[in-house]
């Protein structure tokens, strides 16, 4: 293989962490405060992609406007169901089996809703930017995967910046470090709990938006999303979005690289593998190991 | 004292109560299902069980597949029903339809509620090979026709079922008319010969037999082609640039694929964004679909798919066909996936009525002896072979401009002519 085609691939895989990243933040916020495992996460994906299809279908609107649109729209849709279910499900330091039957029931409801209304054909986004390869030299863009690139730093950063920069932010961090500390410290549980929900959905519409602009889509769609992005969580250390960034990046280059080297069927087994082997070895995920690293300098 | 008496009685009248209640239950547990079942025996219809899946990952295809069944369905009642001499007179036919969600587990287990509890004559279904593999177990445990209408791989026909029975032809079949359409563009200069093919499959039977049938043509006749690469994928991926990158390295001139709908637009997708070129693409039985020319625009022209069936096929059964299935439907056929539906169910009816009799082993021996002689699959008669499975020839079919499919194989079926090389 030659040097161009080596870097080809780098960027192939790079990409495609930004896709995975995209796809598990949501994920991520829902995880690290309420300690959730939200297997719902699959049929927001799957609905914000329809949500942009629709916008882009019968309004003419942009794919890219519309997953910006996505985000406000979700955010209350998550709202809307935190208040219905969420809310409901007993608070625990630990995932329960309550909130996974709850959210898998969540899930096929949308699924079928999905088919109710869609029905099970498969649809696409084909605009201009689809098939578009930005060339520089020998090295070749995918502009559409170049736009989820951008999305999932836009998105990570953004998150980094409201954690670190917001009262909200910090009093997400008390949360996913100890929520019964943040509430001695007068941490707003309940509230800061519906909101991050609430972010988690809407981070999960537009990623749905922006998977729609690289794969066709159905009812069903997500559920393979959602193992990669179990998997990416689980790598970054399930609370940490600089964990999820990193988390993404060695899912993506275990796929991509493996695959010159293993027959391209056993991609699946790779997430596989790379989940059992996080749980068994750095069960913390790269961001506890780099936490305990940077305790013990 | 007189109270203790009082709560006594009270409690035995509750308690005959409930036993009248317990008994009341039971009976109408052994009254009911005789009801129903006097109600599913009756004599003024045949009742025939179809499974397909009209939700998930195959839903679509499931779904024309159902629409071709209907369509016969309508058209045999239409004209009166099926003739059954047993009976003396002609029965209409009634679809007993189950969804099985592109799942293979639930899948067999509706084949077997068709039989065991709906009082079939006989099962139609079995969409995609990973569900016909599924539901092909069943048949034989029951002593029940089967016709897959949906389902291709040699496997399921290589087992010794005796009640098993498919309008489709072997994946194999596709695999060496594709090679065998490729060594015709050889013999007419369009193609050099001693070209490189790289093949992806998916890790199905299906994608097996489809490159077993390539290996087979190009072992056949030496010099035309030579296989630089095979590898097996998961259908479903979410990326195939690795395999896409391995593909690019072996420098092959030929590109052949097998893939289902979602994982062909997949793929193309990122083919076309990788930049690679190759001189013949075809991702095995797909290509023309509505779905894939709205997801892939024009990067899908020239790709060729080797297809059971084209509503281009010159015969006038076909053009009949296409003008009832439109009205039928209010949309036109989508690739072949209701015409292989729409014959199983007129074998089947026809298989009946030469029978002459709802005795199931009767319908089983005469599916073996029918011969359809106004097909709509090219050659245009369906025949079952001795395994089960038809052995009617493909049709290659080749994405043109401007949303244009011609049939570009075999020749006297051909609507226009093959372009190879593809134009870059």
């Amino acid at each position: 293989m030659s040097a161009v085609d080596l870097l080809n691939l780098v960027i192939a895989a790079l990409l495609l962490a930004g896709v995975y990243a995209a796809m598990s933040v949501g994920m991520t916020i829902v995880y690290g405060v309420m300690k959730i495992v939200n297997l719902a996460h699959a049929g927001f994906l799957m609905l914000g992609a329809y949500f942009v299809y629709e916008l882009y279908a019968r309004f003419s609107i942009d794919p890219l406007l519309g997953v910006l649109l996505a985000f406000p729209v979700f955010f209350f849709i998550g709202l809307g169901v935190h208040w219905i279910l969420i809310r409901r499900i007993p608070s625990s330091d630990q995932p329960t089996l309550t909130s996974l039957l709850l959210l898998f029931g969540l899930w096929l409801v949308l699924q079928n809703l999905g088919y109710l209304i869609w029905g099970n054909a498969d649809r696409a986004i084909l605009t201009r930017r689809t098939l578009y390869v930005l060339q520089i030299g020998p090295i070749s863009f995918p502009a559409v995967r170049l736009i989820v690139f951008g999305a999932a730093v836009a998105s990570i950063g953004g998150l980094e910046l409201v954690l670190h920069k917001t009262w909200f932010g910090r009093a997400v961090r008390a949360l996913m470090q100890n929520s019964d500390a943040g509430r001695i410290v007068g941490v707003n549980v309940e509230k800061t709990a519906r909101i991050a929900f609430g972010m988690g959905i809407a981070f999960a519409g537009a990623a749905g938006g922006l998977l729609a602009m690289l794969y066709s889509f159905s009812p069903d769609f997500g559920g393979s999303f959602l193992l990669r992005a179990f998997v990416i969580i689980v790598l970054g250390g399930l609370e940490s979005f600089a964990g999820v960034a990193i988390g993404a990046l060695i899912l993506a280059l275990a796929e991509t690289f493996s695959i010159l080297v293993l027959p391209a069927s056993y991609q699946p087994a790779i997430a596989f593998s790379l989940l059992v082997l996080a749980l068994v070895v750095l069960p913390e995920g790269v961001a506890g190991l780099w936490n305990k690293r940077h305790r013990l300098a | 004292m007189a109270n203790c008496t009082e709560y006594d009685l009270r409690k035995w009248h509750l308690a005959s109560i409930r036993l009248l209640l317990l008994v009341l239950l039971a009976l109408l547990t052994l009254v009911l299902p005789r009801c129903g079942k006097g109600k599913k025996a009756g004599t003024d219809e045949i009742r025939v069980g179809v499974v397909l899946p009209i939700s998930g990952r195959e839903a679509k295809p499931g779904q024309y597949q159902r629409e071709g069944i209907e369509l016969a369905i309508h058209q045999i009642n239409q004209s009166g029903g099926i003739l059954v001499k047993e009976r003396g007179k002609k029965l209409s036919v009634k679809e007993v339809f189950y969804d099985d969600g592109s799942d293979q587990a639930k899948s067999a287990g509706l084949v077997e509620r068709a039989i065991t509890s709906d009082n079939v004559v006989a099962v139609l279904g079995g969409y995609s090979t990973a569900l016909g593999e599924a539901e092909s177990v069943m048949p034989d445990r029951y002593q029940t026709p089967w016709i897959t209408t949906g389902a291709a791989a040699t496997t399921i026909f290589s087992r010794g079922y005796q009640y098993i029975f498919g309008t489709l032809s072997p994946t194999d079949l596709l695999g060496y008319t594709t090679a065998e359409f490729l060594g015709s563009l050889v013999d007419h200069k369009k193609l050099h010969k001693g070209l490189k093919l790289a093949l992806a499959l998916e890790n199905t039977d299906h994608g097996l037999d489809y490159g077993k049938g390539i290996d087979k043509w190009i072992q056949e006749h030496p010099n035309y082609f030579s296989v630089v690469f095979s590898e097996k994928f998961e259908l479903g991926s979410t990326d195939f640039s690795g395999l896409l990158q391995k593909v690019k390295n072996t420098r092959a001139d030929i590109f052949l694929a097998d893939a289902h709908l979602q994982d062909y637009i997949t793929m193309h997708r990122q083919y076309i964004q990788t930049g690679m070129y190759h001189q013949m693409i075809s991702y095995g039985a797909r290509g023309p679909e509505a779905d894939a020319r709205k997801a892939l625009g024009d990067a899908t022209n020239y790709i060729f798919a080797g297809i059971w069936w084209s509503a281009k096929l010159p015969y006038p059964q076909v053009n009949k066909f296409v003008a009832d299935y439109q009205a039928f439907t209010g949309h036109p056929p989508d690739s072949w996936y209701p015409a292989t539906a729409y014959d199983a169910m007129r074998a089947l009816a026809a298989a009946i009525e030469q029978a002459g009799s709802l005795n199931k082993n009767a319908i089983r021996d005469q599916l073996r002896n029918v011969e359809l002689k106004d097909s709509l699959l090219p050659g245009q008669v369906l025949r079952f072979g001795k395994n089960g499975q038809i052995n009617a020839t493909f049709v290659i079919v080749q994405n043109k401009p401007d949303t244009k499919v011609d049939i570009v194989y075999p020749p006297d079926a051909a609507t226009g002519e093959a372009i190879a090389p593809k134009p870059r």
